[in-house]
C-alpha cells in the first residue's frame, strides 16, 4: 500500500478540515477566556496557543488518539475480513462527525467535535455488526461506557476543581488584600502560563477528533505500527494551529470582548481547572470536550461567588447537544458508510 | 439573520446587574441634586427654573425606568448571581422610588408659589440639604457593590459596606427630626400662610421626607442582599 491510496488522501484532508474546524472553534473559545480577561492581546494568545497546542498534540495527543483509533471499534479484527474496510468506515466516520460539526458551527450550537467523532466512528462500528464482520460484542462496550461517563464527569469535575481554586485564592489573596484591583494585575502573568496550559491539555486531547480516524486506517492499511506515527500527529497539531489562524482570531475576538467579567484572578482558576481535567483525561486516554468542562469550570467560579452572572441556561443546551450529537454522527456515519459500500469503493 | 461560523458556549456569562444597579442609583442620585436646585429656586420665587428643572428630572426618571426594566427583563430564573435574585429586586424597587418621589416632588413645586416666612425657608434649605446628603451617601454605598464583587465579598469590605448602610440610616433620622419640626412650623404660620399653603409646603416636606424613607428603605434593603448571600 502507498501513502497516496486515495482512501488515505481522503482521510488527511478530511482530517486536516476536521482540525481546522477545531482549531477555529473549540481552541479559539478555550483561548477566549485569557483575552477576555486581558491578560493576552490578541496576537499574543495566537502564538502561545499555535506553540503549545502543537507541543500537546504532537508530544501528548497519541493516547487518546489511540482510543478513538483502535479503542471503540476492533479495527484489527475488521482488518483481518478487508484491510479497505476500516479506511471506508473511519472516512465514512470523519466525514459524518466534519458534516455535523460544520451544521452546528452555522447554527451555534455547542456540539463537541469529540462527542461527534465517537458518535461516528461506533456508526461504523455498529454497521460493520450488523454486515456481521464482527459480532455486537466485539465493540469495547466498557471503553464507550468509560468515554460517555467521563463526559459527564469532565465538566463536573471542572466545576469543582475550579470552585475549590477560586475559593483558595478568594480566601487567602482577595480577602486579605486592601486593593483586590492589584492582585488582578498580578495574576495576569499567572494567566499566560494557564494559557500555555490549556493549549497544550487541548492539543493533547482534541488532536484525536482529526487524526484518530486516520491512523485507524493507516494501522489496518499496515502503514503505522502499535504507536501512531509523529507526522500524523504534526499534521493534526498544524491543522488546528491553521484553523486558530485564519479563522479562529475572530472567534476569540467575539468571545474576548463579550466576556469582560472574566477577570484574571477568576478566569485563571476556570482555566487552570479545566486544563487540569483535560491533560489528566489525556493521560487516561478518554476523549472529552474541552469547551464542556470550561463551562463547567465557569459555572465553578460562579458558585464559588467569583462572578457576577452565570447563565445556567446553557447546562441545558450542552446536555441536549449530547443527547443529539452521538445518535445523529453514528447514524450518518453508517449512512455514508453503507454509500461507501454500495459504490464500490 | 446573519449566521457567522462560530461556535462557542461562552454565553454562559450573562450581562451583569451590577452595573447599571450603580448607574440606576446615580440616576435617583441626579434626580434629587436637580430637585435641591429647584427647591432652592423655588424659595426664591424663580418659578421658571423650577419648571425647567421639572422636565429635567423628568428625563432622568424615565431613564432610571428604563434601565430598572432593562434589569428585571435581563434577570431570568436560570441566572446565577452572588446573591439572590429576590433580595436585589427587593432592593432595585425602593431604589426605584427615589427617582419617582423626587419626580413627584418637582411636579408639587410648580404648582404654586412659595410665599412664607424666613424660618420656614430656612427650614426648607436644612430639610433639602439633609436629604440629599442622605442619598448621596447611598450612592456612595451602592458604589461599594463593585468593590465587594471584586473581592468577591471579603469580610472588610462587607464591613465597609455595612457600616455606610448605618450612616444612611442614621443621617435618614436626622432627616425625620428636621421634617416633623418643620411641619410644626408650617402649622405655626396657619394664619400667614392660609390652608392652601399649609397643605402645599406640608405635602413637600413630607415628599421630600419620603425622599430620604426611600434611600433609607433601600439601603436597609441592600444589607439584606449582602448578609443573607
Amino acid at each position: 500500500m502507498e501513502l497516496f491510496d486515495p482512501l488515505v488522501i481522503m482521510l488527511i484532508i478530511a482530517g486536516l478540515y476536521m482540525a481546522w474546524n477545531i482549531g477555529a472553534n473549540d481552541l479559539a473559545n478555550a483561548m477566549g477566556t485569557s483575552v477576555g480577561s486581558g491578560a493576552l492581546s490578541i496576537k499574543q494568545v495566537i502564538i502561545v496557543a499555535a506553540v503549545f497546542e502543537f507541543a500537546g498534540a504532537v508530544f501528548f495527543g497519541k493516547r487518546v488518539t489511540s482510543t478513538i483509533a483502535k479503542g471503540i471499534v476492533p479495527i484489527d479484527s475488521i482488518a483481518m475480513t478487508d484491510t479497505n474496510l476500516v479506511a471506508i468506515g473511519m472516512l465514512a466516520a470523519i466525514l459524518a462527525a466534519g458534516f455535523w460539526i460544520t451544521l452546528a458551527t452555522f447554527y451555534n450550537l455547542p456540539v463537541s467535535t469529540t462527542h461527534s467523532i465517537v458518535g461516528a466512528v461506533l456508526g461504523f462500528g455498529l454497521i460493520a455488526a450488523y454486515n456481521g464482520i464482527i459480532g455486537f460484542n466485539d465493540i469495547n462496550w466498557p471503553v464507550l461506557f468509560k468515554i460517555v461517563g467521563s463526559w459527564l464527569i469532565s465538566p463536573v469535575l471542572g466545576a469543582l476543581l475550579a470552585y475549590i481554586i477560586f475559593s483558595l485564592i478568594r480566601y487567602f489573596i482577595l480577602q486579605k488584600s486592601d486593593d483586590p484591583y492589584r492582585i488582578e494585575k498580578k495574576f495576569v502573568f499567572l494567566q499566560v502560563a494557564t494559557a500555555c496550559f490549556i493549549a497544550f491539555a487541548h492539543g493533547s486531547n482534541d488532536v484525536a477528533n482529526a487524526v484518530g480516524p486516520l491512523y485507524a486506517a493507516l494501522n489496518a492499511l499496515d502503514m503505522a505500527g502499535v504507536t501512531v506515527p509523529l507526522w500524523v500527529m504534526i499534521m493534526g497539531g498544524f491543522g488546528m494551529v491553521f484553523g486558530l489562524a485564519t479563522w479562529g482570531y475572530r472567534v476569540i475576538e467575539t468571545i474576548g470582548t463579550k466576556i469582560t467579567e472574566l477577570t484574571p484572578t477568576r478566569g485563571f482558576s476556570a482555566e487552570f481547572a479545566t486544563a487540569t481535567v483535560v491533560v489528566m483525561h489525556s493521560y487516561i486516554a478518554l476523549p472529552i470536550s474541552t469547551t464542556h468542562t470550561l463551562v463547567g469550570s465557569v459555572i465553578g467560579v460562579g458558585l464559588a461567588g467569583g462572578l457576577a452572572a452565570v447563565d445556567l441556561s446553557v447546562i441545558g443546551k450542552i446536555f441536549l447537544s449530547w443527547v443529539i450529537t452521538v445518535p445523529v454522527a453514528a447514524l450518518t456515519s453508517a449512512l455514508i458508510f453503507v454509500g461507501l459500500l454500495g459504490i464500490g469503493i | 439573520m446573519k449566521k457567522e461560523y462560530i461556535r462557542s458556549v461562552l454565553n454562559i456569562f450573562a450581562s451583569s446587574p451590577f452595573k447599571p444597579l450603580c448607574i440606576h442609583a446615580n440616576k435617583g442620585g441626579d434626580c434629587v441634586r436637580k430637585l435641591s436646585e429647584s427647591v432652592h429656586a423655588f424659595c426664591e420665587g424663580d418659578m421658571e427654573t423650577v419648571e425647567r428643572l421639572n422636565h429635567e428630572i423628568d428625563d432622568i426618571e424615565h431613564e432610571a425606568d428604563v434601565i430598572k426594566q432593562t434589569i428585571r427583563g435581563e434577570l431570568s430564573s436560570s441566572i446565577m448571581l452572588p446573591v439572590h435574585a429576590t433580595d436585589l429586586l427587593n432592593f432595585l424597587k425602593p431604589q426605584d422610588s427615589i427617582s419617582d418621589e423626587a419626580q413627584e416632588v418637582s411636579y408639587w413645586l410648580t404648582l404654586r408659589r412659595f410665599d412664607a416666612p424666613p424660618e420656614i425657608h430656612n427650614g426648607f434649605g436644612e430639610l433639602m440639604g439633609r436629604t440629599l446628603a442622605t442619598v448621596e451617601q447611598y450612592e456612595k454605598l451602592v458604589d461599594t457593590l463593585s468593590e465587594l464583587l471584586e473581592s468577591s465579598f471579603s469580610k472588610r469590605d462587607v464591613d465597609d459596606t455595612l457600616s455606610l448602610v448605618v450612616e444612611v440610616e442614621e443621617m435618614e433620622h436626622q432627616v425625620d427630626v428636621i421634617e416633623k419640626d418643620l411641619v410644626r412650623k408650617i402649622f405655626h404660620n396657619e394664619d400667614v400662610l392660609g390652608g392652601v399653603g399649609v397643605f402645599h409646603l406640608t405635602r413637600l416636606v413630607m415628599g421630600i421626607g419620603k425622599i430620604a424613607d426611600n434611600a433609607e428603605h433601600a439601603a436597609d434593603r441592600l444589607r439584606t442582599m449582602v448578609l443573607r448571600r
